[in-house]
């Protein structure tokens, strides 16, 4: 069975048709893109995956687990995280602290021993800042470890935001955008970084994206939303030469020039 | 000595109940407008205990903020679960808090005594007992705010959604800090309770719910000193300026706004207040004109 496996999801926002029976699966180690023009439905799908808001029909499974009305914390428990469009990281917090939310998302020790900050608290303290030291490795920003968070520049504060994800150790890992407001440089930089981290932690990966040339090179298989509804799926060759996405992507006069 | 006695000791009682107070409003970012509520639970509970029952001091205290900590999840399960704005606890907490005073008002029992109160409570808080209880609630609080607990209650604060979906148990969390601040106000209620000899529910109104949060929000969000500095001055300031008779009170409120307007943030803002800055400084100084006068 899939990793993850969407089947005819629906989400409705009143009248608002967001996602029409969509449906669509993950293999572990896949690394996905999910594209389709403004309004497509690209982050509701996200949302109904992790538990934000409620599929109207459909099912959703996750190693065999049923997710439609789970609570978004447990579904981040079962293994899957994610980043946001807009960043949400901890501003005032340091850096290797926003990490540490990660980790610790449920607090090792209980009340009492945090109160009194027994010899058992400091350790735990201890291990998981070297824990967070370690993710922040992965992405390469050690040496920012003791910045203010919202005092960091805009690429590292998205980086900051996947290590984040990164530490509650997931199974699948939803990008929402990552290179949104990226010049085409600094694109292909993070182009490189997602491609390394996904040989080195192998974990599962669906991505979306708007540049698509971040997504032609990064994934292997491609899943087009238009208005709700799922266009196509195939390798980035296939959705290229689709002659319904160029138009969903490009208006109909498009090919006559295509 | 007994008039200054008097202000250090309803200062320690105060720094009690804030220590409590800010885990909520400073740390979590809800505002409770009746935590009066829990302290008074406190100290009827430990009163009660200590007339009828000839319960010791502590154990009474602890008895007195337990209940007031069992008897905030009255108020926290049906506000705090799902999706119902801060704005909605604070009104329920509130209302919540003129409820029990009204009960208490009109029950007549002996042992509660209705509008009348309880007389006859033995003098138990001393200058002594309330300073130490008063530092180990700073020590306690500092401790909490500065582990996990108090850093995935920030991370509440900051983005309770993204928190959410990264595995924070907000319900859960925001519960477990509303009991653990009621746990200090009812101590705090206990406190006082045993220092005055007597209690009616009318002393737990909602003034003493704002002044509590008042002093929260001086001292300044995600800090615990600077709560704890604010109350300090919030429980002096009053009894130095008590020779300008009327006009303390209006000096008093014009202290807030300028205040408020000078330092939103707070008087400590997110910083702690630590002695180590002034003793380098000094340490740096004296090295100084050592230099110098060689």
């Amino acid at each position: 069975m899939a990793l993850l496996e969407i089947k005819n999801l629906s989400i409705y926002f009143g009248g608002v048709k967001a996602v029409h029976n969509v449906s669509f699966s993950a293999e572990a180690g896949d690394f996905k893109g999910l594209i389709g023009p403004n309004g497509a439905g690209k982050t509701t799908v996200f949302n109904g995956v992790t538990g934000v808001v409620k599929p109207i029909a459909g099912e959703i499974y996750f190693d065999g687990v049923h997710l439609i009305g789970l609570r978004p914390d447990k579904i981040a428990h079962l293994g899957i995280a994610r980043t946001f469009q807009n960043i949400r990281i901890y501003p005032k917090m340091k850096v290797f602290e926003n990490v540490e939310i990660g980790l610790n998302s449920i607090p090792r020790y209980g009340i009492l021993p945090a109160m009194l900050k027994t010899p058992g608290v400091r350790q735990k303290n201890r291990e998981s800042y070297e824990k967070s030291l370690k993710y922040l490795e992965m992405v390469g920003m050690q040496e920012y470890k003791d910045v203010e968070a919202g005092a960091l520049p805009y690429g590292l504060q998205r980086k900051l935001e996947i290590a984040r994800a990164l530490a509650t150790e997931p199974k699948l890992l939803f990008l929402d955008e990552p290179a949104a407001g990226m010049n085409s440089g600094e694109s292909m930089e993070l182009v490189e970084f997602l491609k390394k981290l996904h040989q080195d932690t192998g974990l599962a990966i669906i991505l979306i994206e708007h540049h698509l040339e971040v997504v032609m090179e990064l994934c292997k298989d491609i899943i087009v939303l238009n208005l709700g509804q799922k266009l196509a799926e195939g390798t980035p060759k296939q959705i290229q030469n689709n002659p319904e996405v160029v138009k969903a992507y490009l208006g109909e006069r498009r090919q006559k020039y295509a | 000595m007994g008039y200054i006695e008097g202000i250090l000791i309803s200062a320690c009682i105060n720094i009690v109940c804030v220590c409590g107070l800010l885990l909520l409003t400073g740390f979590l970012g809800l505002f409770s407008m009746g935590h009066a509520c829990f302290l008074c639970i406190g100290a009827y509970t430990s009163a009660i205990l200590s007339i009828n029952f000839k319960i010791p001091y502590l154990p009474a205290l602890a008895a007195g903020g337990i209940l007031a900590a069992v008897s905030s999840i009255i108020i926290g399960y049906p506000t705090l679960r799902g999706k119902l704005s801060s704005d909605c606890f604070a009104i329920a907490t509130l209302g919540f808090s003129e409820a029990i005073r009204l009960i208490l008002s009109n029950f007549n029992h002996p042992y509660v005594g209705g509008a009348l109160g309880i007389s006859g409570i033995p003098h138990k808080t001393g200058l002594l007992q309330a300073v130490l209880l008063a530092t180990a609630s700073i020590f306690f609080v500092y401790n909490y705010t500065h582990s996990q607990h108090g850093k995935v209650a920030l991370a509440i604060r900051d983005h309770a959604d993204a928190s959410e979906l990264i595995g924070v148990n907000i319900f859960r969390e925001k519960i477990k800090n509303l009991m653990i601040s009621a746990f200090f106000c009812g101590v705090g209620g206990g406190m006082m309770a045993h220092y005055y000899t007597y209690i009616v529910p009318n002393t737990f109104g909602s003034v003493m719910s704002t002044n509590l949060l008042t002093a929260v929000v001086l001292g300044g969000v995600s800090s615990v000193t600077g709560p704890v500095l604010a109350t300090v001055l919030l429980t002096g300031v009053p009894e130095f300026l008590r020779f300008l008779s009327n006009w303390r009170l209006a000096i008093y409120g014009l202290v807030l706004i300028v205040m408020m307007r000078v330092r939103p943030e707070g008087l400590m803002g997110h910083k702690e207040f630590s002695l180590i800055p002034i003793v380098q400084l000094v340490k740096r100084n004296w090295k100084k004109s050592d230099v110098l006068s060689k």
